[in-house]
């Protein structure tokens, strides 16, 4: 029998493990990448020598830059730190602060330190990192219809829009799991998580190449350890984004019933092994197709758009 | 509007095969090349068999075991060979090159739309929506019709004439024909799965003429034409 934590604690464990886990995660993912293009790649904790690295190193400001474009990668880590607060990462039930916020404060919060980040890239005055900035907020635009509409099938399949409401009913019955409002909502914000993380359709996340940059051209003109809490934040915006997806749709098992030790303990084993494999999943989708043109992301955004809207469509119909 | 229960297996899994059919009908404006939109006419035709064995399962019908081993053979298996011989035979008027992509079943038709593929996208969702909210307000209800298939075939329907009138060649128009059956046999089958075999069949023999009619039109516009776009039919306009 192992010892009850306290609530307090484990709502702590819930943001440090996302915080401390995150650069582990894009480390495996570069590592199965790299495996699938017929490369060695990185070793898997090569992130965190990076960010230690970064860490170390001058911070530097372009000449006539604000206070905002130091202040941004601070705020934008510490809304990133936020969201683990609202979203189930390790437990099935809520904690004290869990129902601060429901999905959309967490996409508020979530937008916010994207509008930090394009706020200090404009100020920067680079015209790369401006490109970057202009193009996240205008392609965030586009794939937002569809983000609500995920938000609407939660809605209606609970009556609720807290995300843990919609992981206990997808527990509740293996009916739910296949029932096609469901499996609708999950591919789109599926397509929507492919296209925030930086992978298809058009982005290269890795690459320095103009055509495709949208996030990575943002934090241009950071260095340092400003560029360290860039790189940290969008790891962490993927690794919550997965544990989006993992823990409220598609495979919301293995969080912890009880506050008990033994039990958190798997629930973090048991999420970071979803993550892992979530991550996999994304790195073969994303080395088997085709990058599209930029101006080609309407389709792609068109298509999850589309995913959603049926959703909502058999749940009003009754079909569920 | 309360909590939603989780459906039946049955319902469920209908109701499943039937979005299915929805997206590849929806898939159809993407494709760009023949083959690839002859292989998703396939695709969608091998979901409405899998429906009907599903039905046949659930609802003890043993003779529409018949009708999916005949609708695959028919609609998987021989209506996509015809297609492609089609396509092969079309290479005789152009150049090696058209020929040689003819013959691989690689012929161009992206572009074709008349509209950029996201708006069409979005006034095909509006359509759907019609269709989805028109079956709806009907509120039929039974306890062995599941409530989303049957809107879901109304649709089918209508994205085929969508996809029939915004695309400009004659092959998508055929296949948007053609999968407009599809919607039809998704609808008969959730409907009135009890409906005669033989009648069944008489509906795929008529499929059969179509795809025959389909491709005596297709070889005498290419023969005219030169090409399998009916842009320039337009100027025919009284």
């Amino acid at each position: 029998m192992s010892p009850n934590l306290p609530m307090p604690l484990i709502q702590v464990l819930q943001v440090m493990t996302v915080a401390v886990a995150a650069p582990g995660v894009s480390g495996v993912i570069a590592r199965v990448e790299a495996r699938l293009q017929g490369r060695t790649g990185p070793r898997v904790a090569q992130p965190y020598y990076d960010l230690a690295k970064l860490l170390r190193k001058e911070a530097l400001a372009p000449e006539g830059a604000s206070w905002v474009f130091l202040a941004a990668p601070l705020g934008a880590a510490a809304c990133y730190l936020t969201v683990p607060l609202l979203i189930p990462v390790l437990t099935t039930f809520g904690l004290p602060l869990g129902y601060m916020g429901d999905i959309l404060g967490g996409g508020f919060i979530l937008s916010l330190a994207s509008f930090l980040v394009a706020v200090a890239a404009l100020d920067s005055g680079s015209p790369y990192a401006q490109l970057g900035a202009s193009r996240a907020k205008t392609f965030a635009a586009i794939t937002e219809p569809a983000v609500l509409f995920v938000i609407f099938v939660v809605a209606l399949v609970t009556s609720t829009d807290l995300p843990y409401a919609l992981a206990a009913t997808v527990r509740s019955s293996s009916g739910q799991i296949a029932a096609p409002a469901h499996l609708l909502a999950a591919a789109a914000l599926f397509m929507v998580i492919l296209y925030e993380t930086g992978r298809i359709p058009v982005e290269t996340h890795t690459g320095t190449n103009e055509f495709g940059m949208i996030e990575e051209a943002r934090p241009f003109e950071h260095s340092g350890p400003h560029l360290a809490l860039l790189k940290w934040g969008s790891s962490m915006k993927q690794l919550i984004l997965y544990t989006i997806l993992l823990n409220v749709f598609v495979a919301p098992w293995g969080l912890a019933a009880t506050p008990r030790a033994a039990a958190v303990g798997l629930a973090i084993i048991a999420l970071l092994g979803k993550a892992a494999a979530a991550g996999t999943v994304v790195a073969v989708i994303d080395n088997s197709f085709a990058k599209l043109r930029l101006f080609k992301i309407t389709e792609f955004a068109a298509a999850a758009f589309l995913l959603a809207v049926l959703g909502v469509f058999t749940l009003y119909l009754g079909g569920g | 509007m309360s909590a939603v229960a989780a459906p039946s297996v049955y319902s469920g899994g209908a109701s499943v095969i039937a979005v299915g059919v929805l997206l590849a009908e929806f898939g159809m404006f993407r494709q760009a090349l023949l083959r690839d939109q002859v292989r998703l006419y396939a695709a969608q035709s091998g979901l409405i068999s899998a429906l009907a064995v599903l039905v046949a399962a659930a609802r003890q019908l043993p003779e529409l075991y018949v009708l999916a081993a005949l609708s695959a053979g028919l609609k998987v298996v021989i209506v996509p060979i015809v297609l492609r011989r089609l396509l092969r035979g079309l290479g005789h008027g152009g150049d090696g090159a058209q020929q040689d992509q003819a013959a691989h079943g690689w012929t161009e038709i992206a572009g074709s739309g008349s509209l950029s593929l996201a708006s069409t996208i979005l006034l095909a969702i509006a359509v759907a929506a019609f269709g989805f909210f028109s079956v709806g307000a009907l509120r039929i209800a039974s306890p062995v019709l599941p409530p989303t298939a049957l809107a879901i075939s109304v649709s089918v329907a209508l994205v085929a004439f969508v996809l029939m009138i915004m695309r400009r060649d004659v092959a998508s128009q055929a296949i948007g024909f053609l999968s407009l059956e599809n919607g039809i046999s998704l609808a008969a089958l959730v409907v009135a799965a009890g409906m005669p075999l033989i009648l069944e069949v008489a509906f795929l023999f008529d499929l059969l003429v179509a795809v025959v009619v389909f491709e005596l039109l297709i070889r005498l516009h290419h023969g005219r034409a030169e090409s399998l776009s009916t842009a320039d039919l337009t100027s025919l306009r009284g």
